[in-house]
């Protein structure tokens, strides 16, 4: 499903991935984690297509069509979806009037018709209510003045709402508290299913404890450093990430 | 009819708005009067509200002539006047409005300026009775040939006065917005609360924003804050966007309209609410 190969991404002349290599096939739950720097969010940031993040080399499919052609919009389009580490303020636009103009811009690239509002409301209600977002906080400007751990949440209810065919989740544990963390991961849990593939990226075994990976893959300056099955997380957290970063 | 009378650049108060260049040939009258465009205008309007009286004001420019008015407004003991100020058109709307607040009297004032070949919507204030309120925002969207300028002057007097302005304004390659703001405290206001906050948006390369804003404050228990930006589009929050799905042109118009929806305060009546957004997306979508 999620191809990549001998990717290479350069930001601000510097060659962070130095190809990368990874697939993860439909139904399956992939975890990425490496330390700080090892270039995890530029990975997640030159998938989605982010300005500023050129690709010298490989490539990147999902379903065997070239995502790297694609602009942004026609990346979420096809399916993919990035959840921000940092999601970003937007002052003035209430977090409902962002979904449905989301949700109905992908339909439109889809070929579909705008999804009524009223059924629209209903479905995102329901999933607000799932991931104990109160329908207060969807009328508040998105993301501003939420909290660390109300952004995740929001991130995780776009996700809910958009369904996409392949998500990345960058980094959602940080600025969850245990409690909102449990919620966060039962409702990505939620969603994986035979068609949909997921990447998440993470420095900590904790969330893997709750979202658990079918496979693991270490980054480690810019290359996988090691892939293996949900004990390869346990033991980074015992050993750390030296071994990898003396050996890449 | 005396061009040299027309201010240019070189008087400062108007630094950045070129009358006498933007008149040319036009021919105009001058009369008596405290400033040019009073001078410029027909007649002086006088309004006064009696102590308790609520009204709402709507002026609307959109003519494309030279276009002057003036008024005098007294608002007295508790009495509150809303103003909006709704100015379109490709003329030259110049607008000069003196405004006296007595004891717990409110003003409030909202302009939506898309320019003209110049445009100026000057709002001058004095606070001279204690407890009064002034909330004077506004919204400029200059598209290429247009300009815009807001400028007030709001004088606390006596003490206790509360000021908040917010000005959010957008200029397009070949458009200019323009702010001055100034507050004065004088010694005897204390207890003052002013905030004043100007933020222009650059779209393109080629669009201009001037801001001048001024606080001069001369008592020692007050507070007042300003904030004056001018950038462009928050980059970030444009791949945010996309990154959802939304296509490059429709996520710009989101965004600068959430930026601008800002300053149009909550209260006003909806049909001008609606309006105003109306106008907005127009803006928008026509230059999309």
């Amino acid at each position: 499903m999620f191809d990549v190969r001998n990717l290479h991404v350069v930001v601000d002349g510097a060659e962070i991935i130095k190809g990368l290599t990874l697939h993860v096939p439909a139904g399956e739950t992939h975890a990425l984690m490496g330390p700080n720097g090892s270039g995890k969010s530029t990975l997640a940031y030159a998938l989605s297509g982010r300005e500023g993040y050129e690709i010298t080399q490989g490539s990147a499919t999902l379903d065997g069509e070239d995502l790297l052609a694609l602009t942004p919009e026609e990346r979420a389009a096809k399916g993919l979806f990035l959840s921000f580490q940092y999601p970003v303020e937007i002052p003035g636009l209430s977090a409902i009037a962002f979904l449905k103009a989301a949700v109905n811009a992908q339909r439109k690239a889809r070929g579909l018709a705008p999804m009524p509002a009223p059924e629209l409301l209903k479905l995102m209600r329901a999933k607000a209510e799932a991931l104990k977002i109160e329908e207060d906080m969807l009328k508040r400007p998105l993301n501003v003045g939420f909290s660390g751990g109300e952004k995740k949440r929001f991130e995780a209810l776009q996700m809910a709402v958009l369904e996409p065919r392949f998500a990345i989740l960058d980094e959602t544990d940080s600025g969850l508290d245990i409690d909102a963390l449990r919620i966060v991961a039962e409702n990505v849990n939620a969603l994986r299913a035979p068609t949909r593939g997921m990447l998440v990226i993470t420095h900590y075994q904790r969330l893997l404890d709750y979202i658990k990976p079918d496979r693991v893959h270490v980054l480690a300056r810019g290359r996988i450093a090691a892939s293996g099955g949900p004990e390869l997380a346990l033991e980074l957290e015992r050993e750390g990430y030296d071994k990898y970063l003396r050996a890449a | 009819m005396n061009l040299a009378e027309l201010p240019n650049r070189r008087v400062e108060a108007w630094k950045y708005s070129d009358l006498r260049a933007a008149v040319g040939d036009a021919p105009y009258a001058l009369r008596g009067g405290r400033d040019i465009i009073e001078r410029l205008a027909p007649c002086l309007e006088s309004i006064e509200m009696t102590p308790g009286d609520q009204r709402v004001l709507i002026e609307r420019f959109d003519g494309s002539a030279l276009d002057a008015r003036a008024s005098d407004i007294f608002v007295h003991d508790n009495a509150k006047l809303t103003r909006i100020v709704i100015q379109t058109g490709d003329g030259i709307p110049l607008s000069v409005a003196r405004v006296g607040l007595d004891k717990g009297a409110s003003f409030k004032q909202f302009v939506f300026a898309t320019g003209g070949r110049l445009g100026r919507i000057e709002t001058h204030v004095a606070l001279e009775g204690d407890g009064a309120e002034v909330e004077l925002n506004g919204v400029y969207m200059c598209g290429p040939g247009r300009h815009a300028d807001l400028t007030s002057v709001i004088e606390h007097k006596v003490g206790g006065g509360i000021t908040r302005q917010l000005i959010k304004g957008v200029a397009a390659k070949g458009g200019r917005g323009v702010f001055q703001g100034k507050i004065v405290v004088a010694p005897l206001a204390q207890k003052t609360d002013a905030r004043q906050y100007h933020h222009g948006m650059l779209l393109e390369d080629g669009a201009e924003v001037f801001a001048k804003p001024e606080l001069m404050i001369h008592a020692d228990d007050v507070q007042c804050a300003h904030g004056n930006t001018a950038g462009g589009l928050d980059e970030r929050a444009l791949f945010y966007m996309r990154s959802r799905g939304l296509p490059e042109a429709e996520a710009r118009a989101l965004l600068i309209e959430a930026f601008l929806v800002e300053a149009i305060p909550e209260e006003l009546d909806a049909a001008i609410r609606d309006e105003l957004t109306g106008r907005i997306g127009a803006w928008l979508r026509e230059r999309a």
